[in-house]
């Protein structure tokens, strides 16, 4: 009995031997901010994955791997769980012009705006509700032509959360498929020019159920390298009673 | 006094024993001397080289790998196909599998400097041809490896010879080398590979060997390797992603002006292959049973090809045991274990052209039995799918989405109007003796209707998942139809797998001939060559470049190539934009005893859509961590 006892003593004080403590700080820093359209200077309309703040911790390594901060869908982005460092960040990967990189400390809580340009910005959105119908009309303007991609088409998003976005959107609402006949995207498929800033761009959507309230929107996108799209601002639906 | 005496001849004893050095061969370890100094021992490490060449056969996974062990092995349907909008299959979509699995096999490339650097010290044990035919199979595994990295990540460190792994780390941190430069090297190793092999069955030497490489299977990858790099030098100048890698030309950002360099190289490398290997025609004057067998039979079509073996037990360590092939591509009604899970589009057979399923009034075509659809389409496309009606090891492929009790109207009409939301319709078995209900649907397909099944045998039926064919088509390709059921289970299929053959290096040719814009009739006599076995009508001198990707897409179809054709074409973000696969689904009708075919969207309702990201893969991060000069890894990662 006393055996097994020292046996197990000795077994324990073994394993407690092996724990190192790791004495980097943990990621105690914070990050945040709004990314800001440079046109309208109120926050990007976006959507959830609409955007990523690329973050390098310059005072890690030379070559750091990129962390990714998602970008909300109001526009705003934060992250509490930061290690304290010196970084390069940049927001990418979204529906707007090559940002500025800043090159920034974060310790504590940090925090920083960027203003970015969008390749697009949808003007004039209406939408009208007849039947089981959602008539929704805009209009595009470009703040830079100059070397603008292909624009590619305006979509319909129509949701029943006020999440609504390319990633989320009822799927037999918007029809993308171009063998369907219900196909109903507004094609526009053309580098910029007059005739789409003068244009009124229409899409509609069929078979909304009456007894539901639905959140709607439209995008645009162009052919850059991540195709995202420049949205509308949502509205709000609300059908007639069921009969 | 003992003790003394005793202690001083133990100690003496040790000390003396202490001046011998164990200083012989370790018995456990195969020494370099003794591999390359017999034929035999050369040849089994060729073997080991080939068996471990990083081929996408049957049992490769495009989120897995090569050596998927036992538990992934047999599961055939994750295949390439799947991902790409050729086949509707078990991957979600195309981010399942978009971003490889971290190929990075320079253990194996070490293992073929080894060769091409000991080999040489060992020559005076054999002959000048032989030695050189050896290596110039270790040139060919080299640039075959090579390639398989190339194409998924733009540039990789180029490692010609055999590093000591005591050296320094800094000089074991090998830089990436530019996407053109491992293009130019795998070129010159298949050159190499090319002028040190002998003419087989010349001169006293062997004829091919069914499995292993030849000057003439150098030239065939040439031309594969040489057409891809043209083809992302031409498309990839005006679609892709910026970033550091890219204008490093580390990915992307070969100058668009080598296309032509490297189309001239794929349409030299596949003229000389020409009289080495032909399309196989031995199965005349039946074109259907002549294209099955291509792929079912030895043949001088097959250029390089990878053989399995039933006996072989081993599933986890190389590539040599048997696969699953006919046990996950029928439905388990047709076999005696296992699974499928992936199946044909109708996307696919629409390259051939539409199916007369719609007359030109908008109503579908009646049918008085399902199989009298494929009276009148290609033999070729007959060989590579089976449709529904056809037969299987005296079994038909009982295919059949419902009833009808009644049908009016055309079929665009009936899809708005009453197959517009397909999910429901899965979820939502409408009682059967609901005499209100005009279409019937059913959970299996043991519920009859007036005493005929409701959905048929082979499916769609939705109570065994995807067990049954979602598109209404199954893959005849490679299927062993000689097979009994009872012999169609898990890990008995040894059909061999072939990577390249004599109408890839066609295509190939007729592509770069085309993109050269010199040599159009060359082209057309490739494609020619090609329609006038598969039983098509010929092409005309108005033949444009989607004709021949097209010509390829059809014959190369479900043999793991298209993926890497839209990714080379630049063309995978328009393809795969939120793309929807379509389904042939049959349909009884009561009341006319007729069947007809609605194309509508497979079940499943997947959806498809390609980042141009992905044109490139992630570097490892793993690699990363451990060689910074890796760095920048590809653009958007």
């Amino acid at each position: 009995m006393k055996k097994i006892i020292i046996f197990g003593l000795g077994l324990l004080l073994t394993g407690v031997s092996c724990t190192k403590v790791d004495n980097y700080p943990g990621p105690d820093s914070a990050f945040q901010g709004n990314i800001i359209d440079s046109v309208t200077g109120k926050n990007l309309l976006t959507e959830s994955q609409g955007l990523n703040i690329e973050l390098k911790q310059l005072s890690w390594s030379d070559n750091p791997d990129p962390y990714y901060i998602p970008v909300k869908d109001d526009g705003s982005f934060q992250d509490t769980r930061i290690f304290s460092g010196h970084y390069s960040v940049i927001p990418t990967q979204g529906a707007f012009w090559p940002a500025d990189s800043i090159v920034t400390d974060i310790k504590g809580a940090a925090a920083h705006n960027f203003t970015v340009v969008p390749y697009l910005e949808i003007t004039n959105f209406t939408h009208v509700q007849a039947g089981d119908s959602l008539v929704m009309t805009c209009q595009i303007s470009a703040p830079r032509t100059a070397g603008l991609p292909q624009i590619l088409e305006v979509w319909p998003f129509v949701n029943n959360t006020p999440f609504v976005g390319s990633g989320a959107y009822i799927s037999q609402l918007t029809i993308s498929d171009h063998n369907s006949p219900s196909y109903n995207l507004a094609d526009i498929n053309s580098t910029w020019n007059n005739g789409i800033a003068t244009t009124t761009y229409k899409v509609s959507v069929h078979g909304l159920l009456n007894g539901r309230t639905y959140y709607a929107r439209v995008g645009v996108r162009v052919n850059d390298s991540y195709k995202k799209y420049n949205l509308s601002e949502v509205v709000q639906v609300v059908m007639p009673p069921e009969k | 006094m003992k003790k003394v005496k005793y202690i001083s001849l133990i100690l003496a004893v040790i000390i003396i024993g202490s001046c011998h050095k164990l200083d012989v061969p370790p018995l456990s370890i195969i020494s370099e001397s003794q591999v390359f100094s017999t034929a035999n021992g050369i040849q089994a490490y060729l073997a080991n080289m080939y068996t471990f060449l990083p081929m996408e056969d049957f049992v490769y996974e495009p989120d897995k790998g090569f050596l998927t062990g036992d538990g992934g092995r047999w599961q055939n349907f994750y295949q390439m196909d799947a991902i790409d909008g050729e086949m509707a299959g078990p991957y979600g979509g195309v981010g399942d599998a978009a971003q490889g699995f971290g190929l990075w096999p320079y253990d194996r490339i070490r293992n073929i400097n080894v060769l091409l650097y000991s080999l040489p010290k060992y020559a005076s044990n054999y002959t000048q041809d032989q030695v050189n035919e050896w290596l110039g199979e270790a040139y060919f595994c080299r640039a075959y490896t090579y390639f398989a990295l190339v194409k998924r990540y733009g540039g990789v460190p180029i490692v010609r010879t055999v590093i000591d792994p005591n050296a320094t780390t800094a000089s074991l941190q090998v830089p990436r080398n530019t996407e053109e430069d491992v293009y130019n090297f795998i070129g010159s190793d298949l050159d190499s590979a090319y002028n040190l092999m002998w003419e087989p069955g010349a001169g006293g030497h062997p004829a091919i060997q069914q499995g292993a490489a030849s000057k003439y299977a150098a030239m065939a990858y040439k031309s594969r390797v040489m057409l891809f790099a043209g083809s992302i030098a031409k498309y990839g100048a005006v679609n892709y992603v910026d970033g550091d890698a890219r204008a490093k030309g580390f990915a992307g950002g070969i100058p668009a002006g080598d296309a032509t360099k490297f189309f001239q190289a794929a349409y030299d490398a596949a003229k000389l292959v020409e009289g080495h290997f032909s399309l196989y025609t031995g199965g005349y004057p039946d074109k259907v049973q002549n294209y099955v067998d291509v792929f079912m039979k030895p043949n001088n079509e097959q250029i390089f090809i990878r053989q399995y073996s039933l006996s072989d037990p081993q599933r986890n360590n190389d590539n040599s045991g048997p696969h699953s092939y006919d046990a996950t591509m029928t439905c388990r009604y047709m076999t005696a274990d296992g699974l499928s899970r992936t199946y044909p589009s109708l996307d696919y057979v629409e390259r051939f052209g539409p199916l007369p399923i719609v007359n030109t009034d908008g109503t579908p075509t009646r049918f008085s039995d399902r199989a009298d659809l494929m009276n009148s389409l290609e033999p070729r496309l007959l060989a590579t799918i089976y449709f529904p009606g056809s037969t299987l090891r005296g079994l038909t492929f009982d295919v059949q989405r419902g009833i009808y009790k009644t049908f009016n109207g055309s079929a665009a009409q009936e899809l708005s109007n009453n197959l517009n939301t397909p999910n429901d319709v899965n979820t939502n078995w409408p009682d059967t003796t609901d005499p209100g209900k005009n279409l019937l649907f059913a959970a299996n397909s043991n519920q009859l209707y007036r005493g005929r099944r409701i959905v048929g045998l082979a499916g769609w039926n939705p109570s065994t998942g995807d067990d049954n064919t979602r598109t209404g088509l199954y893959l005849r390709k490679y299927v062993d139809y000689a097979k009994q059921q009872s012999a169609c289970g898990l890990y008995q299929s040894a059909q061999s797998y072939i990577d390249m053959r004599y109408a890839e290096v066609l295509l190939n040719r007729a592509e770069a001939a085309f993109e050269l814009g010199t040599l159009q009739a060359d082209a057309l006599g490739d494609i020619n060559q090609l329609r006038d076995r598969a039983g098509a009508a010929p092409a005309t001198a108005s033949m444009t470049i989607d004709t021949i990707r097209n010509e390829r897409c059809k014959e190369l179809g479900f043999e793991h190539q298209y993926w890497w054709d839209i990714r080379r074409w630049r063309t995978a973000d328009q393809v795969l934009d939120n793309r929807k696969i379509y389904a042939l689904l049959p349909y009884y009708i009561a009341t006319e005893n007729k069947y007809i075919f609605l194309k509508q969207v497979e079940p499943f309702q997947r959806t498809y859509t390609f980042q141009k990201k992905w044109y490139y893969e992630p570097l490892p991060g793993g690699e990363l961590s451990r060689n910074p000069n890796l760095f920048p890894n590809n653009p958007g990662y």
